[in-house]
């Protein structure tokens, strides 16, 4: 395969060593790439930089911030595709092949942060990188391959229309290697086609998928990223104390009641405790009460129900990935990723599927072609409930598709990925859709106003979620699921359903997600105090990060990130939940509970605690100033304030 | 003797064994100086780890034309640096390609069990890797064969 | 006591002492006979670029020797070997008596007969004393020529680069390694080597050696003279069997041995370069004039030699070089024009496979790729092991035609360790060097 353009960064580029040597657990340099001009060139980044910004989204942020203006929306050739790892990726942490990907997404076009696994993180450092920066669009169809020092945009042409397991597949045999030697993260046909959620896809089943980073690469026509596992070393300051603290993880997450289940079984425990408490979506949110016996979703027989194989992330302990291969119908034998929660929600409770074989084939249908499963979930689960209700006809359709329907869910997925008759309009994603089709239909999609969709939760029960999916930075979680919350002085309970009890807990617990997401590890393995953390990364680097210093972190990086978002006319005034997302459920544990009416006072909550402005959503300038980033208040508010 | 037993069932291709070896081998996470390795079966799936066994022959030690390679206490066969010139000639006489080469020090090296304490076994988060008094066996060759016949199916 | 006479103080020779030592029911009497002090012919390319001492190459002080309780002839050559009375007659006239002798006498360089080879600034790279010559004559900056683009030439290669000399390799053949890799493999070595800024000349007939002013001229029957400073003729080397006419030994290409390294007189073992015996692979007579068969023939003609009854399944051809970082490897019947040939080339990386097959067993294979790819190294043992046990591949071929490079799920499947754990070469566990027992 010919290489459209070949340079080998170049060494001679870099800086002597005369300034503070490179802190332990990075490669040192970021891999920039001009898919316009082809040119591919590798530039260090200085330890004060590696200090302030760590890596992943902290890095990615910045890089957004700097790089991305208001007028480069997401299709835009200057638009950055940032992928990028963190200073434990590749060290022996549980769940460091971490990679984070930070772009202005074709969802909201704004701000993005979505992570995935595997083994990419790991090979991209060991070749000498902790990032890679894509900007330009290719004239024709490349890969990006990187192995050791050579790195070159190669011809994709064969590559198109495979899906991302197929790509993984042929770049495998064509290259000689086999399983992690070679990470592959690429776009299916969904992210060639400009889904607007279509995903970035990996190493079999790991998936950065939110807000349509996987369409950005498909507008830049980068198929795939390809690394060689690379042969350079990493250092770690002190490498005896960086074991321990990493067995000390593993130990608390194989010990702690508030992560062992999740150790255990990954995340399939959610389908049957979530149930319980209202916050499984099941069709479209018309109900949360399942119609079958949940004896099948227990986590052990949802596992121990097909053939199973452990496929884990780098160095990582947790029984959570697996490999499964289904056991009946009419796949049988078809080798598929394990669902997560996620998965097992938006390709079966959401669309009203409740075979776990058929679901956890169709899970794995989405990750190939490049779907995000959440919105895929809201929208395919919108189309049936639609179809029920007369809103969408059959021969709009061109098939029948009614809830359960799993097949038919396969065939929607081909009319989307390929921007066939009605899937032309799918394929904007649940918001844009709703607002074409109009209403009686737009009454019953679950979005958000700012055009991204919830996780795979009822968040009329989980009222948490709701107010991070729509007040984030990045148009999804920005400060998920309390871990520990009284490290930070967080309560361990609020009533679910006091508005303003929940609102100070999200923005109590800002900031830990943003510093998880920067150091190159698995939000799974994270679920442990973030003091332990902090000594890992320290251990890794040499600096001694106080947990303190870790939230701020993390929550200046959530200011930059709403900074970017306010540039890119996301304002406070999208920050609501569709009518049917913020409906009240009729049936269920939070039967009658309403979020609607205290919505306003969540938000003005919210927005007191985190210290940004009600009105123009900008972070105060003493919140700036609070967090580190007097810049940021300059460039805000002018340098008056 | 005691010796690494493998029990492939339980490995995940995490590949923590890798980097617990490249540190004691060379003191940085550094897989690729790794001298257990995991490779994958069925596809992308199914992964087992591999390493030397500590043949009784020991090809690469009775190869060596400098006797760089000794038995040492642990009884495993072991590279004595200051003797290997790096000629790998023991990296072809070994059957089993688990001699490996280092061309950043150009000497040999393998798995010498480190001293008695293997960091593969201790970092192993599922006891793929154990360390124990048994006669050393072909561990993975019928999980491989066994699992490997998808991938054949599959063709 | 039992008298053995070893005669030839290499590899192979050295290892029989050794199993003689190991393996001996009773204390025996041994000589050894040896031109040179016992050394180490592998190593001598590491001696060349300086990075061991010269006392790195010895495989057996003197003090060792005795330890061994071996008497030595060192410096003499056999000069005679008279089989009926049992008897070897040294180059000054000394007689040794031997109720069992080993014939291990190794061979030597032959340079081209090419007018000017023997003059002044002419080499070979064979023995320490021309390797101690070569040393003396290279400095950084060095024009250094190699007549001969095969598998001495290139051990050699890498050293002569790390004195700083700048260098030419000259091969008359149209390719470079014409016994060790195929075509493509050539290829790609002449490429890289290109790349390494090593100038190459292939099908190119040197027609004389001229001195001019200290230096040396290449003439070429093309034209393009070479002025150079070093010249090595790596032209070929000749087994040492001349010194056995009339002894009666039935000698083919080499003397023939049966499966205990016997040769056709009963007490008269043979082994390493001299000796032609049963190839593992083929089942036929053959000559592998390579380290680890005269390692492999020694140690055998020493057990039997002892007293115990040691067969050898047969030798394996085997080779590898280094090339500036990427390494070469030959395995078996490599060149079997009657095999089927399964190849995959990655010429970016560069990476080379050769797999090939008499029915569904692998009998030869080539393997080219870089140093630092350790799963280069993986498969460079893997694909001896396969050739060496045996295996049937069947349930994998087809999968190793659709990808060469996937050897490894195929040998560890196949269970090949399963077949190879249980393979030694005596019948027994390896000693460590340096544990072999000074008396019994």
């Amino acid at each position: 395969m010919p290489a459209l353009r070949t340079s080998t960064p170049s060494r001679a580029k870099h800086p002597a060593s005369a300034a503070a040597p490179r802190p332990g657990g990075y490669a040192g340099k970021l891999l920039r790439v001009n898919l316009t001009t082809g040119k591919i060139w590798s530039e260090p980044w200085s330890p004060e930089d590696m200090r302030e910004l760590i890596g992943g989204v902290g890095l990615g942020a910045r890089i957004l911030y700097r790089e991305v203006p208001a007028h480069v929306h997401w299709d835009h050739p200057e638009n950055r595709l940032v992928l990028a790892t963190g200073p434990l990726a590749g060290l022996p942490v549980w769940g460091t092949g971490g990679l984070t990907v930070v772009t202005r997404g074709a969802g909201t076009d704004g701000p993005t942060s979505t992570q995935a696994n595997g083994f990419f993180g790991a090979n991209l450092k060991y070749s000498g990188y902790d990032a890679i920066i894509v900007q330009g669009v290719s004239r024709k169809w490349v890969y990006l391959h990187i192995h050791d020092d050579v790195v070159e945009l190669r011809d994709a042409s064969h590559l198109l229309g495979k899906d991302t397991w197929q790509t993984q597949d042929l770049l495998s045999a064509e290259y000689g290697l086999s399983g992690h030697q070679l990470s592959v993260y690429s776009i299916g046909p969904a992210g060639e086609h400009l889904v607007r959620f279509a995903a970035i896809q990996g190493d079999y089943g790991h998936v950065a998928s939110k807000n349509g980073c996987g369409a950005v690469m498909g507008k830049k026509k980068l198929k795939a990223v390809a690394i060689v596992r690379g042969t350079h070393g990493l250092a770690a300051a002190d490498p005896r104390g960086l074991v321990q603290a990493a067995d000390d993880i593993a130990h608390d997450l194989q010990t702690d009641p508030t992560a062992r289940s999740l150790y255990e079984y990954g995340t399939l425990p959610g389908v049957v405790n979530l149930h319980k408490l209202g916050m499984l979506p099941i069709k479209n949110y018309t109900t949360n009460v399942s119609p079958v016996d949940l004896g099948p979703w227990e986590a052990r027989r949802l596992r121990e129900g097909f053939d199973h194989r452990g496929h884990q992330c780098n160095a990582c302990g947790m029984h959570h990935c697996h490999m499964q291969v289904i056991r009946s119908g009419p796949h049988t034998g078809t080798l598929v990723d394990e669902p997560e929660y996620e998965g097992w929600s938006g390709a079966g409770w959401t669309i009203g599927a409740t075979d776990p074989q058929a679901v956890s084939w169709l899970n794995t249908e989405l990750d190939r072609a490049g779907l995000d499963v959440n919105e895929f979930g809201w929208l395919c689960g919108w189309v049936m409930e639609c179809v029920e209700k007369g809103y969408i006809t059959r021969a709009q359709l061109g098939f029948d598709l009614r809830w359960g329907d799993v097949e038919g869910a396969r065939k929607l997925v081909d009319l989307i990925v390929h921007r066939r008759g009605l899937g032309a309009v799918l394929a904007e994603g649940v918001k844009r859709a709703a607002a074409k089709l109009g209403p009686p239909a737009r009454d019953c999609a679950v979005y958000t106003l700012k055009g991204a969709v919830p996780r795979g939760h009822d968040h009329r029960a989980r009222w948490h979620e709701m107010l991070d999916t729509i007040t984030s930075g990045t148009s999804t979680l920005e400060t998920g699921n309390p871990v520990h919350p009284t490290e930070v002085g967080v309560p361990a309970r609020v009533d679910p359903f006091d508005g303003v009890a929940v609102a100070k807990m999200v923005a109590g617990l800002r900031g830990r997600l943003g510093f998880e997401d920067s150091l190159g590890i698995c939000i799974f393995t994270t679920r442990t105090r973030l003091e332990n953390l902090c000594r890992a990364l320290g251990a890794a680097t040499g600096w001694y990060y106080t947990v303190d210093e870790a939230i701020r972190f993390g929550r200046r990086t959530g200011a930059i990130l709403r900074a970017c978002s306010l540039r890119c006319g996301i304002t406070p005034a999208t920050e609501y939940p569709s009518t049917r997302y913020a409906s009240i459920p009729v049936d269920g544990p939070a039967k009658g509970q309403s979020i609607v009416e205290q919505w306003e006072k969540m938000l003005d909550t919210w927005y007191a605690e985190v210290g940004y402005d009600r009105k123009t959503g900008k972070p105060l300038p003493a919140t700036c100033k609070a967090l580190g980033a007097e810049w940021l208040a300059k460039e805000l508010w002018g340098r008056s304030r | 003797m005691r010796v690494l037993k493998l029990t492939p069932d339980k490995c995940t291709g995490c590949l923590r064994c890798e980097l617990a070896c490249a540190y004691m081998q060379t003191g940085e996470f550094q897989p690729a100086k790794s001298v257990i390795r995991v490779s994958p079966f069925e596809g992308h799936t199914s992964y087992a780890p591999y390493t030397c066994t500590q043949c009784a022959e020991g090809w690469c030690m009775t190869a060596c034309p400098v006797g760089a390679i000794t038995i040492t206490a642990a009884g495993a066969k072991d590279v004595l640096d200051d003797k290997c010139v790096g000629c790998k000639l023991c990296t072809i006489a070994c059957p089993y390609g688990t001699m490996f080469y280092d061309p950043d020090t150009r000497k040999a090296f393998k798995c010498n069990l480190c001293g008695g304490a293997p960091a593969c076994a201790d970092a192993c988060p599922t006891a793929a890797i154990t360390y124990e008094e048994v006669a050393t066996a072909d561990w993975i060759g019928d999980f491989a064969h066994e699992r490997a016949a998808r991938v054949l199916a599959a063709r | 006591m039992t008298r053995h006479l070893v005669i030839g103080g290499g590899t192979a020779g050295m290892n029989a002492l050794r199993t003689i030592r190991e393996e001996e029911g009773e204390r025996s009497e041994i000589t050894l006979v040896s031109a040179e002090r016992p050394y180490s012919r592998m190593v001598l390319p590491y001696y060349l670029d300086r990075s061991i001492a010269e006392s790195h190459v010895f495989t057996a002080t003197a003090a060792v020797l005795a330890e061994w309780n071996v008497k030595t002839q060192l410096g003499r050559r056999a000069a005679a070997l008279d089989t009926r009375a049992g008897v070897c007659t040294l180059d000054d006239g000394t007689k040794l008596a031997y109720d069992d002798c080993l014939v291990a006498t190794g061979s030597s360089a032959v340079r081209a007969p090419v007018p000017g080879a023997d003059g002044r600034g002419v080499h070979s790279f064979w023995t320490l004393d021309e390797a101690r010559g070569v040393l003396a004559h290279i400095a950084p900056g060095s024009h250094v020529v190699l007549i001969g683009a095969g598998f001495i030439a290139f051990t050699i290669l890498n050293s002569i680069l790390a004195l700083g000399a700048r260098l030419t390799i000259v091969e008359i053949a149209p390719r470079i390694l014409p016994r060790m890799i195929d075509p493509t493999g050539a290829e790609l070595v002449e490429g890289w080597l290109r790349r390494h800024g090593v100038a190459v000349r292939t099908g190119a007939a040197v027609t004389r050696i001229e001195d001019r002013g200290g230096r040396r001229r290449l003439r070429f029957k093309g034209g393009r003279d070479i002025l150079c400073d070093v010249v090595i003729m790596a032209t070929g080397i000749k087994t040492n069997l001349e010194w056995l006419a009339g002894s009666g030994l039935r000698v083919n290409r080499g003397i023939v041995v049966d499966e205990r390294l016997r040769s056709s007189v009963a007490n008269v073992y043979a082994a390493g370069d001299v000796a032609e015996g049963r190839d593992l692979v083929t089942g036929e007579p053959a000559i592998h004039a390579i380290e680890p068969t005269a390692q492999e023939h020694g140690r055998v003609a020493g057990a039997n030699m002892a007293g115990r009854d040691a067969t050898y399944r047969g030798s394996l051809s085997m080779n590898i070089v280094e090339v500036c970082h990427l390494d070469v490897a030959s395995f078996g019947a490599w060149d079997d024009p009657g095999a089927e040939a399964f190849t995959a080339v990655r010429r970016e990386r560069p990476a080379y496979r050769k797999l090939l097959w008499r029915g569904d067993r692998l009998t030869g294979a080539l393997i080219l790729g870089r140093s630092s790819d350790v799963w280069t190294t993986n498969d460079i043992g893997m694909l001896k092991g396969l050739v060496q046990s045996g295996n049937s591949l069947a349930a994998w071929k087809e999968h190793l035609r659709g990808n060469p490079f996937d050897v490894k799920p195929a040998f560890i499947a196949s269970r090949t360790t399963a077949t190879l754990l249980p393979l030694t070469l005596l019948g027994r566990a390896s000693k460590a060097p340096g544990t072999t027992p000074v008396a019994v």
